[in-house]
């Protein structure tokens, strides 16, 4: 009981005014997600990927292989192989690594064993290699890994039985064209994933592909979409699809999405987002349209309470209406609008009535610019 | 339950905490903070009744989480403004941005890690760094730096700047940076004399340095005797004077293999008495370096494409009783032309196991 009475004393103390109940859910949530859960000797800053810790150089004589690959750096459980151009992963990585960092290398293929019995790994650093295949085997043992960086390689698919724990995967720059079935599955800690500049059509994400899982920050931007994807995970809360193909924007293409807060669609086609589409994702704060074909304000903006941040710049908007905006009634907007971005659209700003800016918080911003031409 | 109780607790303590977390939710929590609540009157058309600002959140399209700050891949062409100021670590790689200028990181007083690796950086100002009180590690791979920028953060431990444009490191940029741990400057057009001497003198902490695939034609002069590993290969080092390993007592690897090393002077290696590892593979060397036998912890010694044309019964073991406190698990001779069968066998009494060896001239 104790233990509550210094809780609630704790709550009161911190700066926050009040906490709803799904506050803390969330944010434990992600505590608990890079929480190294029996390492109690470890005192390494884990909010980083890179301990803080001084690093030890142990020299003992008397060990009779080295311990560390030659050339790479071994300190605080942390292996730093890179830029060594090395072509495969060395085979004497010791066991009780947090990170091993072997980015900017000539590596082609992780194979089966190559990182067998790590089972502290925490993260691990593929970025810049030559891999095209990834043994479905590889992470077998490795069931404390969080982060998985493998950018700028040449894989073809997202790799086989990644670990459960797994809460980042990157795999930006690859040639990835489909995303199967169950690829997730049951990867309940997967929060960031970043898989643009990738050749994946909308027809490569099979149906059921993130099943099951709680993704928070979604990217594929660069990519080859021609629509929002209506299968991704519905607890986004943020979207990033800018650099698409992307036409039209249809009102049921959000309904899974209702808890996203930034949206990126800036240089994509959009000519047309349909009435209603912002009315499923009421707790938007930012959106991206820029570098789009839009003709006019898209409906439904005046509705979303909370949206501070939209840009439309760069598209085809030949007029502005006075509550394109702003709701009629001002109690009914929650949060001002701290950027509005109009410049680069037919649109005259002397044609566009000052009080359509209404609900904004300072004249700055709003970027109307057609001065500039 | 006591668990999950002391877990709240802790999660209650690090808010509370002189830190202030901004993660991928903490936008949320603003709402409430930021005093744009429901029942706030909002006076419409009076800009100067301002509202304060809501702060910097996390930059779009960049992850903010738990004090790390991802931003890379994102094809920025400048270092984001308004960054949250308790980032711990900023990751800006693979962007396009090209000069790195005062103010970028203003703010970012609690700043470990900064990686700048694959970008476009061919500037970085002379004060760009000075609000970074502590910075530990500066990733500068794979960019278009002509020079090492100045004024880099005392606390700096460690900096990577492989892959540059760097001809020249003079000494001034290492001045005062005596929390240094690890230098890579791979990959750089370094001249012959690249390095000015006693560039890494006075860094008392320093362990691991890597020039390697540089044109420098000589080990750098003036090295600190903290130095544990030493990584040299690619070069064009023709000769190991017996004075340039002078003082490096702590060295246990010393790279050196690629290079056009013809002679390793008598004498060189007892400057380095806990030398654990050497490789001098592919190099031009016509005889075994002298000393070796008198290593107690050599293990690992590459000697592998060179031009040996004979092996001394005494080359690597102590002659009579065994003195050495570690036996070798690595020693290479192949593609050389000393034939295995012209090497007794005894010259390997001090090897832990056959295998050790690679004579291999049957390839």
């Amino acid at each position: 009981m104790k233990e509550y009475v210094l809780l609630v004393l704790l709550a009161v103390c911190s700066a926050k005014p009040f906490f709803s109940p799904s506050h803390i859910t969330l944010k434990n949530l992600m505590l608990k997600d890079m929480e190294d859960t029996d390492d109690e000797d470890d005192n390494d800053d884990d909010n980083s990927l890179f301990p803080t810790k001084e690093p030890v150089y142990p020299f003992s004589p008397f060990d009779l292989f080295p311990t560390c690959p030659f050339g790479c750096q071994c300190y605080s459980r942390v292996v730093h192989c890179s830029d060594l151009g090395l072509t495969s992963v060395p085979s004497n990585i010791p066991f009780d690594t947090r990170m091993v960092d072997l980015q900017n290398n000539k590596i082609k293929e992780i194979k089966e064993n190559d990182f067998k019995g790590l089972t502290s790994l925490y993260a691990l650093i593929l970025n810049n290699n030559k891999l095209t295949k990834i043994h479905p085997k590889t992470f077998q043992t490795t069931k404390k890994l969080r982060r998985l960086y493998l950018s700028h390689n040449q894989l073809t698919e997202i790799p086989l039985n990644l670990p459960k724990a797994l809460a980042e995967l990157r795999i930006h720059d690859n040639k990835v064209k489909k995303i199967q079935k169950d690829t997730f599955k049951g990867m309940n800690a997967l929060h960031v994933l970043e898989m643009s500049a990738n050749p994946l059509e909308n027809s490569g994400i099979e149906q059921g592909a993130f099943e099951g899982v709680t993704v928070f920050h979604m990217r594929i931007a660069e990519a080859k979409l021609t629509s929002i994807p209506k299968d991704l995970p519905s607890t986004l809360l943020e979207l990033h699809l800018d650099f698409n193909k992307i036409s039209t924007v249809e009102d049921e293409d959000f309904k899974r999405y209702k808890e996203l807060q930034r949206l990126g669609l800036g240089n994509n086609r959009i000519a047309d987002i349909e009435n209603g589409s912002f009315a499923n994702i009421p707790r938007v704060r930012e959106i991206h349209l820029e570098n789009n074909k839009l003709k006019k304000i898209p409906s439904g903006l005046q509705e979303l309470k909370y949206l501070q941040i939209i840009f439309l710049h760069s598209n085809s908007i030949a007029k502005v209406g006075i509550n394109d905006f702003c709701p009629t009634i001002p109690k009914m907007k929650k949060s001002l609008y701290s950027a509005i971005s109009l410049f680069n659209n037919p649109v005259k700003y002397w044609e566009i009535q000052p009080a359509t800016f209404r609900c904004v918080l300072s004249r700055m911003s709003v970027q109307l610019g057609n001065f500039r031409k | 339950m006591k668990a999950i109780i002391i877990f709240v607790l802790l999660a209650q303590v690090s808010w509370a905490g002189p830190f202030q977390q901004r993660g991928l939710f903490d936008f949320m929590l603003e709402d409430e903070a930021s005093g744009i609540g429901p029942d706030e009157r909002v006076p419409p058309g009076f800009p100067e009744l301002e509202l304060p600002s809501p702060g910097p959140v996390c930059p779009f399209r960049c992850q903010c989480h738990l004090r790390v700050v991802q931003c890379s891949d994102l094809g920025l062409d400048k270092v984001p403004t308004d960054l949250p100021p308790d980032t711990t670590l900023l990751d800006l790689q693979n962007n396009k941005i090209t000069e790195i200028k005062d103010g970028d990181f203003k703010n970012l007083k609690n700043l470990h890690a900064l990686i700048l690796v694959n970008n476009k950086i061919s500037k970085i100002s002379s004060g760009a760094f000075s609000p970074l009180v502590k910075l530990e590690r500066l990733y500068l791979s794979k960019n278009h730096l002509k020079e090492l920028p100045e004024k880099m953060p005392k606390t700096l431990q460690e900096l990577r700047a492989h892959e540059n444009e760097i001809t020249k490191v003079r000494k001034s940029v290492f001045n005062g940076l005596n929390q240094m741990i690890v230098i890579e400057l791979g990959t750089n057009p370094l001249k012959s004399s690249g390095i000015e001497n006693g560039a890494f003198q006075g860094m008392k902490r320093l362990s691991y340095i890597r020039i390697a695939d540089t044109n420098i034609t000589s080990i750098p002069q003036g090295l600190p005797p903290s130095l544990t590993e030493l990584h040299l290969d690619g070069n064009k080092i023709s000769k190991v004077d017996a004075s340039s390993l002078k003082g490096l007592n702590n060295l246990a690897k010393l790279g050196l293999s690629f290079n056009s090393i013809s002679a390793v002077d008598n004498g060189s290696l007892a400057n380095t008495p806990h030398l654990r590892e050497l490789h001098l593979d592919n190099n031009k060397l016509i005889k075994v370096p002298g000393g070796l036998a008198e290593h107690k912890y050599i293990q690992v010694v590459y000697l592998h494409n060179n031009n040996i044309s004979a092996v001394g019964s005494n080359d690597f073991c102590p002659p009579g009783y065994n003195t050495k406190k570690a036996s070798y698990s690595g020693v290479s001779l192949f593609s050389n032309p000393v034939q295995y069968w012209e090497i007794q066998p005894s010259t390997f009494r001090c090897v832990y196991v056959r295998s050790a060896i690679q004579l291999g001239n049957y390839k």
